[in-house]
């Protein structure tokens, strides 16, 4: 494959034609926090919602959240993404380390699936989906 | 002008080849002709010289029991009969004078005097005496007797010029002929040697623009011409091949772009009317975007199906294991699956691997997953099954859905089809292709089972020991 190829020439990310400028920026900016980034946090927390990244709880508002490996994989990849929209490509390749389309759309079963732990309880939604870009994390 | 055409000529292989053949033939008869005709005049003479030492040796003989009288008599006797070949006898005194001579009539025109003279101070054995009007030559041995006096026996080339020249009659009359047929052997080999090259010129020529189907005739021959055109031949396959992959990918996606073109359309006609309400227009915006996300991902997969079909895919081979393989494809789909509440019972047996590229093949069951999902209901239930068949191994994705109606079984595995059945389900139709191009890419094969109401199976075959090629 083309991308396995970029990267063994010493690429950090690469994207096949055609690819939309969100997700070239989302790339771009996820690399360079990657490289600014000294020592990686043990805590991720945004609004009422806190993830630890050792023990793996997740709390928000004083609640505590069960979530399944890929729910959490997904939920910390958004939440170190911050008010930044990550496409679908993006989340196959994090979450699933998948580099094609599947027919069926697993990100959203799975995005839905994070939804409902995450955001139906609660009044605020975190969780917003961008129409054919794909997906953000933010508090209003 | 003339001269043009002649070096036009020259360049030809046919020319060439006929030049060639009939040079090479024209002068190994000349050589055959001219060796026989220089061993037949050797030969021949020799035998002339053998018979007049014969007869010297005879007339010697005689001469030396009854003395000049007895040739004499001798020659007399064999004249009257005229039984032996007649032969030129002298017999000369010390003086070299001559004592008796004997001349059969047609060697007349020999002048016999000379003889005389050029014997008289040498003690030769062979004298060659021309004749006065033609070319013909009296051939003398002579032998000293023990009286001093000297006996000589010839014979005249006549005899022997006339054979020889009556081969060379021959020769001259068989010669053009020769060199005729030379000529014809030469342009009829060259046109059978290229026959199978003109064949192939004239099919490269009708090839053209939808007329990918000729062929060369294959001669039934084994040699080298057999081996260009089967060559030749798998190029045109391989080519048309390509060429109507092409074409029919083209074809496809003409048409099928066309809806998703048409909503893309009607929601920017929308968005322009709406005037200057931004919440439409930003929904107008969602749904382009959503549209045209849709008809990428068609044509990504249209590319990838006819770059796994026409054999341009690149295949990064690496043994696979299928159980790794079929988790991998699992936990993509585990949430789907759970969503869905449908069973999956998965069986696979031990260390079943194959060498293929690890993606595309992942890529492929994860079709054929998506494909078994979506028609299993609720609550159904998703067979996964492999193992090792002679020189293969087989994978089976069971569904327990709706079945595939008999007359659609064929078709599944077309571009851009979607059976009566399926058309309420979201989807491309390129899932299937995109698997069976893949196997196929892998030398694999792909096959269906279906039993209307109780749910189809897909299978895919991967030869076992896949050497990494090209």
């Amino acid at each position: 494959m083309i991308e396995s190829r970029g990267f063994k020439l010493g690429g950090d990310d690469y994207l096949t034609k055609p690819f939309s400028f969100s997700e070239l920026l989302a790339r771009v900016q996820a690399l360079i926090r990657r490289a600014s980034r000294t020592t990686d946090p043990i805590r991720l927390s945004i609004g009422d919602l806190s993830l630890e990244l050792l023990t793996r709880k997740i709390v928000r508002a004083g609640k505590k959240i069960d979530l399944q490996q890929r729910e959490f994989s997904l939920l910390e990849y958004l939440m170190r993404n911050e008010g930044r929209v990550v496409s679908k490509t993006m989340i196959l390749e994090h979450v699933w380390d998948y580099n094609f389309d599947p027919q069926t759309d697993v990100v959203d079963v799975l995005v839905c699936r994070l939804r409902n732990k995450v955001d139906r309880d609660f009044r605020e939604k975190m969780i917003h989906t961008i129409r054919g870009v794909g997906y953000v994390l933010k508090v209003s | 002008m003339f001269l043009r055409s002649l070096r036009h000529l020259r360049k030809k292989v046919g020319f060439r080849l006929t030049v060639w053949y009939s040079g090479i033939f024209i002068l190994s008869s000349l050589f055959l002709f001219a060796l026989a005709y220089f061993l037949l005049s050797s030969s021949l003479s020799k035998q002339d010289h053998e018979a007049i030492q014969l007869r010297l040796e005879e007339l010697s003989a005689l001469y030396q029991t009854g003395g000049g009288e007895l040739i004499e008599r001798e020659v007399t006797i064999e004249k009257k009969f005229e039984k032996k070949i007649p032969f030129f006898i002298r017999l000369a005194g010390r003086d070299n004078k001559t004592l008796f001579l004997y001349i059969p009539y047609q060697w007349v025109e020999f002048d016999i005097k000379q003889l005389e003279i050029m014997t008289s101070n040498i003690t030769m054995t062979w004298a060659r005496l021309p004749g006065k009007n033609d070319k013909n030559v009296l051939e003398v041995a002579s032998i000293r007797l023990p009286n001093d006096c000297m006996l000589q026996v010839g014979k005249s080339t006549e005899d022997r010029e006339k054979i020889l020249r009556h081969f060379r009659e021959i020769f001259t009359s068989v010669m053009v002929p020769l060199i005729l047929f030379g000529f014809a052997g030469g342009v009829f080999l060259a046109f059978r040697a290229l026959r199978p090259i003109r064949h192939l010129i004239s099919t490269v020529r009708s090839v053209g623009p939808g007329r990918m189907d000729a062929r060369v005739p294959i001669p039934q021959t084994g040699d080298e011409l057999y081996e260009l055109a089967t060559l030749f031949n798998e190029m045109l396959e391989k080519i048309e091949v390509l060429i109507n992959g092409m074409r029919d990918s083209l074809d496809n996606v003409a048409h099928d772009l066309r809806t998703p073109m048409t909503r893309l359309r009607g929601a920017a006609e929308f968005a322009l009317q709406s005037g200057k309400n931004a919440e439409v227009c930003k929904e107008a915006l969602s749904d382009c975007l959503e549209e045209s996300e849709r008809i990428l991902k068609m044509l990504n997969t249209l590319m990838d199906i006819s770059e796994a079909e026409t054999g341009v895919m690149k295949l990064d081979r690496e043994p696979v294991h299928i159980s790794a393989l079929i988790e991998e494809v699992l936990a993509m789909y585990l949430y789907v699956v759970e969503e869905k509440d449908i069973d999956i019972n998965i069986t696979v047996a031990d260390e079943l691997s194959v060498v293929a590229d690890r993606t595309r093949v992942c890529q492929a069951l994860a079709n054929l997953m998506d494909n078994a999902i979506k028609y299993t209901p609720s609550g159904g239930q998703i067979d996964l099954e492999a193992h090792r068949e002679p020189n293969q191994v087989v994978i089976n994705v069971k569904d327990s859905g709706i079945g595939i109606p008999q007359e659609d079984l064929p078709r599944i595995w077309d571009r851009l089809y979607r059976g009566t059945q399926s058309s309420s389900q979201q989807g491309l139709g390129l899932g299937l292709s995109l698997v069976r191009a893949i196997v196929r890419a892998h030398k694999g094969r792909v096959e269906v089972l279906s039993k209307p109401g109780k749910g189809s199976t897909l299978s895919i075959y991967l030869p076992s020991t896949n050497q990494p090629s090209l």
